[in-house]
């Protein structure tokens, strides 16, 4: 019985007046927590991208408050063992959809869920936004702040609940720091540790940036396996002859869509930093790196990130086996330190934390924002600052050299090479999308 | 490498050798020669390389990005990786300077033309992006022409300009919540709103429904609009679901006001959201909540708001308002005060919480212990054990202490828990031992996981964590407690320890609990960590084997993280080298060297092979200072040259080699003598003597002093020793070249008999000076080195050779 609601929707939006777009609540009444919840207020998911992460157990789910209707992949192997799981695992007769733009345009997906890898990040969101649909894309955001940019807009212009998927700035122990992000926050707000404040994402405070992620150069050409439609896995990218390395899992290891360890866990590590330095609504001023040169394909390794803001505020980012050694602080600032394990050098810490108040509330459940049209608290605004910042790292590294940004218009300052980073060009038809 | 590029060269001078060659660096290179050297430095490992090597590209621009892109083959060939490296990073040094920046453009615009493919075509083009005109960077994103039914109206929003406020109050009439938020998302984003745009979005509040209702109250308190406090309040007390969303958004704004609002609430209908509220407020709390605590004591019976401010209390610490709690738990009026009161107390409440402690019934001890200790948590530790001993001997029931002193994690507090846990094994001085971060703590700790308390393990191995900073020694402790552990939960806590504690031992220890069916997975885990962090040689086919079967236990495990271990363990895999025997060269195999390890065993030595172990071609030595078992030749010698390489991994590495030595003794006097094997580079060394440094014939001849290789790097030593005559060569140098017998004038021992021998630059007797054979010996004093390629030459053997 599930009726056709998004083509009535949308005849609805082209006959009627500018203002008159028929809800969902309209159609059906919302339900209590026991009360069965009727189709038109079920949500409904189409995940595009179900290899790794989106066919995780993380993500591969349908319940009776998001049903999973439609996948999509350009891999046909893939694709078809996501319908066969859908069917064992939910007893869902799932769509399936090769072409991304058909599983956007399908009238019964509400929430289109971006888990391909990040050089299509962009192109999907702005598409799924001007569609209509809510969105939960997974990090990095994007692969340049240009394109970052652009899905910020469009969601905003088309009033859509976007999600970016990392979660590590509202809850679960961040990573090998040994506590959550939320004692960190009060501490850093009550302004004991003084200001400005200097982060080190290290293998010293518990971060690994996951080095196996790197490219290969001189990549023999390899005959592409019937069931990979390479030319559209490819899509805004560069046409590079294929290697299976280029694609699946080790994408990451190709500047062209991705950005090693540094594109696939920084968004991770350095999210919760800008909410902890209350950076959501700007940006670092510089970026320096210290590398071996970077290859124009194969994403190598780096020594040392490092990001300052306008306010003296910084972030390090310590590359695997560059590290400090011994015990260096997660925190740093004129008055105290933090480490691992929320070590502090104020005394009594965890009493002077339960003197503070909790951080300003914020809305940290996806499914709900959409349905009461609340922004979530890592969105397509925080959640492209913080991509950003990933971002300008990856420029720095690739031009070997020291940048600087102005966060007012979002591009680097007296650097035209840099600029053009911000802003690539995409093979094809893409370019129209974004 | 470089000859292959010399070919190309050579194609392309042939082609180009009629054009005038106009740029040429200081050196007076031509741009084919540049390109040549650049080539040889890719890619640069760092910026001062980058800048100089690019600097050279740049001034030979635009010759040298011809050159360099009519060497790009067809993508087939992958063969391009330098030439990459080179143009990329010519065109992004190029990119910050106008006259380079042309150079470069013009080289890469007219090899767009020429490229070899579409590969190198689209490469070339960007790379010209970034040194390019606008023209050659514009990119031109036209609008994609696919439905977008909610922009139409932001559009028109926005094209509205400031006059879009009446456009946004018109739309809270949409029945479209979606659309209804867009708009007042928009105002926010757009700066729009102020008291009018306010004032009119008020208005349309009672002809909302319920949803538009909270949408307008989420939105109020979103912008901290101030000036709605009073209406607000007004919706608070209408109750319902808007009331909720009402009290969030008062306290999203905050203020004096507000929190007297809030704190009315608590106890009425919305209490759990002007908790909630209170919470994140920012501002003093303590004087409202006192006051408000002693309006309900006065008010007699147990009001509704008592347990809300009494948990309030308790969350935010407001130690102020504690004579309140103590009375509401004294008079019994809410069983919530006795928690409350562990969040309240403070120093100056010791004595009447110890008393309480000393005299309460036994379901509230646990509840006043953690009240006392926390009245004596704002002091320092040293004072919080003298507050709490000084407590004790006023107590009866001393037992009910124990667990608070053991809290202050002070020396003397562990001491005293241990002397009676001992004398008595009572069993809250056990407890609170368990429950101490303090290390001294650990070797109760162990005597009573040892006879079976597991909690006192768990206690045992977390201390060991916090603690050991050395992996040998961190090692040793956790592997015993692993025979303790009973619970497949306590292994898997020992395993990840031993994961985090990455060495060769832990690697081994924890391989065998791979197929353990609970702990696989958590041995799978602390295996990669391991792998990931040693510094440690493992042996290849022990880290094949687990490594192979710690993936396949990813792999059934099936997450997505999952999926990551498995690929970072395949990467691991494909880096392991399996050992190939070392040969002896033609050169030694014709002069009669034997080998004596080649990589693989150790069956031509004797002794101590449990601190000398053959690992992945080489000889591991663990021995531990003071750990005198050496290793020794099977065979003797008498006159021979002894081949081997060093390699040390940690500083100050201290060994030695024995030469014609009995086994069991001191090699450098009862043995002919030893030859020194020293990091003598190491800072700790800084007072050593001149027959002490690497290479000396210990106390007899002092060496000549080399500077050693960095650490992980391998040296090169021949021992040569033909009857009294002892030459040693490292890394090419002779550093000794002398006669032992002449060097002590004949006198290897005192000639008075005393134990002062003038006569030795040690002023010591070496009896062994003279023997005439004797085994050779590595002479252990320290972990940290490793030994490869050990072979022999016997000169004895050799001239009865030719004897015949």
């Amino acid at each position: 019985m599930n009726l056709n609601r998004r083509s009535f929707l949308k005849r609805s939006a082209a006959s009627a007046a500018l203002f008159t777009i028929i809800p969902r609540n309209v159609m059906g009444k919302m339900g209590g927590a026991n009360d069965f919840i009727a189709p038109s207020d079920q949500l409904t998911r189409g995940i595009i991208g179900v290899g790794g992460i989106g066919r995780s157990n993380l993500h591969f789910a349908s319940d009776q408050n998001c049903r999973l209707v439609a996948v999509c992949d350009v891999d046909k192997k893939h694709l078809d063992s996501a319908v066969e799981a859908a069917k064992k695992s939910f007893n869902e007769d799932v769509k399936a959809y090769h072409d991304f733009r058909e599983l956007i345009h399908d009238d019964n997906v509400d929430i289109v869920h971006i888990a391909t890898p990040s050089h299509w990040h962009g192109i999907m969101a702005v598409e799924a936004a001007n569609a209509g649909k809510d969105i939960f894309c997974e990090k990095p955001m994007t692969r340049t702040i240009g394109e970052g940019k652009r899905v910020e807009e469009a969601v905003k212009r088309n009033g859509r609940i976007f999600r970016l998927d990392t979660w590590f700035r509202f809850k679960d122990t961040f990573y090998g720091l040994g506590t959550d992000v939320k004692p960190l926050k009060k501490l850093v707000e009550s302004g004991l540790l003084g200001w400005p404040l200097k982060v080190r994402i290290s293998g010293a405070t518990g971060f690994t940036w996951k080095f196996y992620w790197t490219g290969k150069e001189n990549l023999e050409v390899q005959p592409i396996p019937p069931e990979l439609d390479y030319d559209f896995w490819l899509g805004p990218a560069p046409y590079k002859p294929y290697n299976v390395h280029r694609t699946h899992q080790t994408f990451r290891g190709y500047w062209d869509y991705d950005g090693g360890g540094l594109g696939d866990m920084g968004q991770h590590y350095i999210d919760p930093v800008q909410y902890l330095l209350d950076k959501d609504d700007t940006f670092p001023v510089k970026v320096e790196v210290d590398a071996p040169q970077q290859h124009p394909d194969a994403v190598g390794i780096w020594r040392k990130i490092t990001y300052t803001y306008e306010d003296g505020c910084q972030i390090i980012l310590e590359g695997e086996g560059y590290e400090s050694q011994g015990k260096v602080p997660y925190i740093e600032g004129p008055k105290g330190k933090v480490y691992k394990g929320f070590e502090c050098t104020i005394p009594n810490i965890q009493e002077v934390i339960n003197e503070l108040p909790d951080p300003a509330p914020r809305n940290t459940d996806y499914l709900e924002c959409v349905r009461t049209r609340r922004q979530f608290a890592l969105n397509e605004s925080n959640g492209h600052h913080s991509a950003t910042i990933v971002n300008m790292g990856v420029c720095a590294l690739r031009l070997n050299r020291t940048l600087n940004f102005d966060p007012q218009t979002q591009l680097f300052i007296n650097d035209e090479a840099a600029n053009r980073l911000v802003n690539q060009p995409m093979r094809g038809e893409w370019g129209k999308y974004i | 490498m470089k000859k292959t590029f010399n070919i190309i060269l050579t194609a392309i001078l042939m082609m180009v050798v009629m054009l005038p060659i106009n740029a040429q660096d200081g050196r007076q290179r031509t741009p084919e020669t540049i390109v040549e050297d650049v080539l040889a430095q890719m890619p640069t490992q760092n910026q001062t390389d980058f800048n100089r090597e690019m600097g050279y590209l740049a001034q030979s621009a635009p010759k040298s990005i011809e050159l360099l892109a009519g060497m790009l083959q067809v993508a087939e060939k992958h063969s391009n990786n330098l030439i990459e490296y080179a143009i990329s990073g010519v065109t992004a040094y190029a990119s910050t300077n106008p006259t380079y920046r042309n150079a470069v453009r013009n080289g890469l615009n007219k090899a767009i033309e020429t490229a070899v493919d579409a590969t190198a075509k689209d490469f070339l083009k960007q790379q010209l992006r970034l040194v390019g005109n606008e023209e050659d960077a514009k990119v031109t994103y036209t609008e994609h022409e696919g439905a977008a039914p909610y922009a139409a109206a932001y559009d028109k929003l926005k094209s509205l300009g400031e006059n879009a406020g009446n456009e946004v109050v018109k739309a809270l009439k949409s029945k479209d919540h979606a659309y209804r938020m867009q708009a007042l998302k928009f105002a926010t984003d757009y700066n729009l709103v102020n008291d009018n745009l306010v004032k009119n979005v008020v208005k349309k509040y009672n002809s909302c429904n319920n949803e538009g209702k909270i949408d307008i109250l989420n939105w109020l308190g979103d912008n901290k609009v101030v000036s709605q406090k009073d209406f607000l309040k007004k919706v608070i007390k209408k109750g319902g679901a808007p009331a909720s969303a009402a009290i969030e958004a008062l306290g999203r704004i905050g203020g004096n006001d507000v929190a007297d609002e809030l704190i009315a609430l608590l106890g009425k209908e919305n209490s759990d959201d002007a908790f909630t509220a209170l919470k994140s407020y920012r501002g003093d709390l303590n004087e409202k909540v006192k006051n408000a605590l002693s309006k309900s004591i006065t008010d007699g019976n147990a009001t509704a708001n008592l347990d809300p401010l009494l948990k309030l209390a308790f969350e935010r610490r407001l130690r102020g308002a504690s004579e309140e709690v103590f009375e509401i738990n004294d008079k019994g009026l809410s069983k919530e005060a006795l928690k409350t009161l562990s969040g309240v107390v403070s120093p100056k409440d010791v004595s009447r919480v110890a008393d309480k402690l000393d005299k309460c019934p036994n379901d509230l001890i646990s509840d006043y212990q953690n009240i006392l200790t926390s009245c004596v948590k704002s002091q320092e530790a040293k004072k919080q054990y003298e507050t709490i001993s000084s407590a004790i001997k006023q107590a009866s029931n001393k037992e009910r202490f124990y667990s608070v002193l053991g809290a202050t994690n002070t020396d003397e507090s562990v001491d005293e828990l241990k002397n009676i846990y001992e004398s008595t094994k009572n069993a809250d001085a056990l407890k609170a031992l368990t429950q101490s971060t303090n290390y001294k703590a650990a070797t109760t700790l162990l005597e009573a996981a040892k006879a079976g308390n597991e909690s006192a393990l768990n206690s045992y191995v977390k201390l060991v964590n916090a603690n050991e900073t050395s992996n040998d020694r961190k090692y040793t402790r956790l592997s015993e407690a692993l025979n303790y552990a009973k619970s497949s939960d306590m292994k898997k806590t020992i395993i990840t320890s031993l994961g985090n504690t990455p060495n060769r031992n832990s690697f081994l220890l924890v391989g065998k609990y791979l197929d353990d069916k609970d702990c696989g997975y958590t041995a799978a885990a602390a295996e990669k960590n391991i792998v990931s962090k040693t510094e440690e040689d493992i042996e290849y086919e022990v880290m094949q084997t687990n490594l192979t079967k710690a993936m396949g236990i990813y792999k059934n495990h099936g997450t997505a993280d999952d999926g990551y271990a498995v690929d970072e363990i395949k990467k691991m895999l494909t880096e392991l080298e399996p050992v190939t025997p070392f040969v002896l060269s033609d050169e030694e195999k014709k002069e009669g060297f034997e080998l004596l390890f080649d990589g693989t065993n150790l069956d031509n030595f004797v002794g101590n092979k449990v601190s000398y172990i053959p690992i992945n071609g080489c000889i591991n030595v663990t021995a531990n200072y003071g750990n005198e078992s050496n290793l020794y030749t099977k065979k003797e010698y008498r006159n021979f040259v002894f081949r081997f390489e060093f390699c040390f991994l940690r500083s100050g590495v201290n060994n030695g080699v024995g030469v014609r030595t009995p086994m069991g003794v001191d090699a450098a006097y009862d043995g002919m003598c030893e030859v020194q094997i020293l990091d003598h580079d190491a800072p700790i060394y800084a007072g050593l003597r001149e027959y002490q440094v690497h290479g000396s014939v210990y106390g007899v001849i002092p060496a000549k002093r080399i500077k050693h290789k960095p650490l992980g790097e391998w040296g090169e030593e021949e021992i040569r020793v033909e009857g009294n005559h002892i030459k040693v060569t490292v890394n090419g140098e002779v550093i000794v070249d002398g006669d032992i017998k002449e060097a002590c004038q004949g006198h290897n021992v005192a000639p008075d008999g005393s134990d002062n021998n003038p006569y030795t630059v040690d002023h010591r007797n070496h009896p062994g000076m003279f023997n005439k054979t004797g085994h050779i010996g590595f002479l252990g004093h320290g972990a940290g080195l490793k030994f490869r390629n050990v072979r022999v030459l016997d000169l004895d053997k050799k001239t009865s050779k030719k004897k015949k």
